[in-house]
């Protein structure tokens, strides 16, 4: 394996950061999509119960994979940024930059490798997310998967990824401002202007809504008018942001 | 101590410049080291000494001037390079969640060692810097001198041919400053490696440096004979020379 992807693997493995956010998303989004389906077969005229019968379309895999994909968008956006966030501001708040420095791998390679390793992070936490989401669903009885679950449980994977290829611009924040509580408050902020766009109904156009509101958290109206293009736009954003920290990282000063 | 150098020189500072806004933190220095000497810069609090290593080392772009290493500029300079240099500058190199050895490898591997090379070197040099008892513990529970020694551990495992290194005695116990002086000597005088090395501690210095330049206010004042009598008395002139000149002009020939 190259030098520096090995490197950066092994930084994220030992990272408690990485650990618990990878963790908080796999088990998270089943358990509580499971607890969610749970509410609803019970019943009711308590508050949760209704607020969860108008959340679900249905009781079977459809309702129980677009709740998953609903809590899955936000958690990756929010464990992908905030792992992000640690994994090169860290460099900066512990001083631990200075040994990047003057040594034969270059810095411009070394961002790179943060990447590599943040795309695998992101690639394990999202399938592993989908694959305990199925075991689940399996285990509540929703019966066999067909062709209509399979999909659900596609667009789940497609849309998880989408936001944790969007979570990655906040390395150039982490980077030019040398730590990752910048990057975390620019993460809080992405989030704020998130719900703002969705609210005025121009959420479909805007990168980090538009794959939420096609899983449906927005309901189905909302949902039917995100298409390709809209989910697309989440590469464009990613690569900007790649392009420009890994540009950064290679004409970085030590001020 | 003093050895016969080469005339080879493997470090060189060519009218080095640095500004920070109004302050001139390096100011027009020239310095060279040569392979095979230990080159001591001293100089009071915020004299410029690591500023000047941070400019060698590409840590920062010079204002003006230029920096030299193994006969290759610093400006642009790559692996074939920087693969020979090893440096402790700040913070000594260590990953808290990391074990010694790990650390220690992964500076190996970074520097351009493969897996098998790395973990050879690095079992070597953790053993040189009695840091054997330590290597499968995470470096966070390391005390502060055995955190340096660490960072020197990932300083020298890839055997660079020049070392650049910021106090490295800071947090050393006695025991410690002795294997690094012994170390850092056998290093420049046994294998040829030119070594720049910055320090606060005179007496130490007059132990192991071939020659001392002096800087002041970001500029190299003078030259020290480390081998003269009371060289804290020296010292001290000529940086209250320095100071109560106040323009600054440079050294006399250095001795050769």
């Amino acid at each position: 394996m190259d030098a520096a992807v090995a490197t950066e693997a092994l930084k994220l493995r030992r990272s408690p950061v990485a650990r618990t956010a990878w963790l908080a998303v796999v088990l998270g989004a089943p358990a509580l999509s499971a607890g969610f389906i749970a509410v609803a077969r019970a019943g009711g005229d308590g508050q949760l119960a209704v607020k969860v019968a108008a959340m679900l379309p249905d009781m079977g895999w459809i309702g129980y994979l677009g709740m998953i994909g609903q809590i899955s968008t936000v958690a990756m956006l929010l464990a992908g940024g905030i792992v992000t966030a640690w994994c090169f501001g860290r460099e900066f708040a512990d001083g631990t930059v200075v040994g990047l420095f003057a040594i034969a791998v270059s810095r411009r390679r070394l961002a790179a490798a943060k990447f590599a390793v943040m795309l695998g992070w992101s690639l394990s936490a999202c399938g592993a997310t989908v694959l305990l989401g199925v075991a689940v669903g399996l285990l509540l009885g929703l019966g066999p998967l067909g062709s209509d679950a399979l999909g659900g449980v596609a667009m789940d994977l497609v849309a998880a990824m989408l936001m944790a290829l969007l979570a990655l611009p906040l390395a150039w924040v982490a980077s030019a401002r040398r730590g990752y509580l910048p990057a975390v408050g620019a993460l809080l902020l992405v989030v704020i202007v998130t719900q703002l766009v969705t609210v005025v109904g121009a959420g479909a156009w805007f990168p980090y809504a538009a794959p939420g509101l096609w899983v449906g958290m927005g309901g189905a109206e909302s949902a039917a008018a995100v298409g390709p293009v809209q989910l697309l736009l989440a590469i464009p954003v990613c690569a900007a942001g790649i392009w420009a920290t890994t540009a950064w990282w290679a004409r970085a000063q030590l001020t | 101590m003093s050895a016969s150098p080469s005339t080879v020189q493997v470090i060189e500072a060519r009218g080095l410049t640095r500004s920070f806004g109004d302050d001139r933190a390096v100011d027009r220095a020239d310095l060279a080291v040569a392979a095979g000497q230990i080159h001591a810069l001293v100089g009071l609090n915020g004299a410029g000494k690591t500023t000047l290593m941070k400019l060698l080392l590409d840590m920062l772009r010079p204002s003006s001037g230029s920096g030299w290493l193994l006969g290759d500029p610093v400006d642009g300079a790559g692996a074939a390079v920087w693969s020979r240099v090893g440096h402790l500058i700040e913070t000594p190199f260590g990953y808290p969640e990391l074990t010694v050895t790990e650390n220690v490898v992964l500076a190996a591997r970074l520097q351009g060692l493969d897996r098998p090379s790395a973990r050879r070197e690095s079992l070597l040099i953790v053993g040189e810097l009695a840091l054997d008892r330590w290597a499968d513990r995470r470096s966070r529970v390391l005390s502060l001198g055995n955190r340096q020694r660490l960072g020197l551990a990932c300083a020298l495992v890839h055997e660079p041919q020049v070392l650049i290194l910021d106090e490295p005695t800071n947090g050393l116990d006695p025991k410690g400053v002795l294997e690094l002086r012994r170390l850092l000597l056998s290093r420049a005088h046994g294998a040829g490696v030119g070594i720049l090395v910055s320090s606060h501690h005179l007496d130490e210095v007059a132990r192991i440096a071939d020659r001392i330049t002096v800087m002041h206010r970001g500029r190299v004042v003078g030259v020290l004979d480390p081998d003269g009598v009371d060289l804290e008395r020296r010292f001290f002139d000529m940086v209250y020379a320095a100071e109560q000149e106040g323009s600054w002009t440079q050294p006399s020939q250095p001795r050769p």
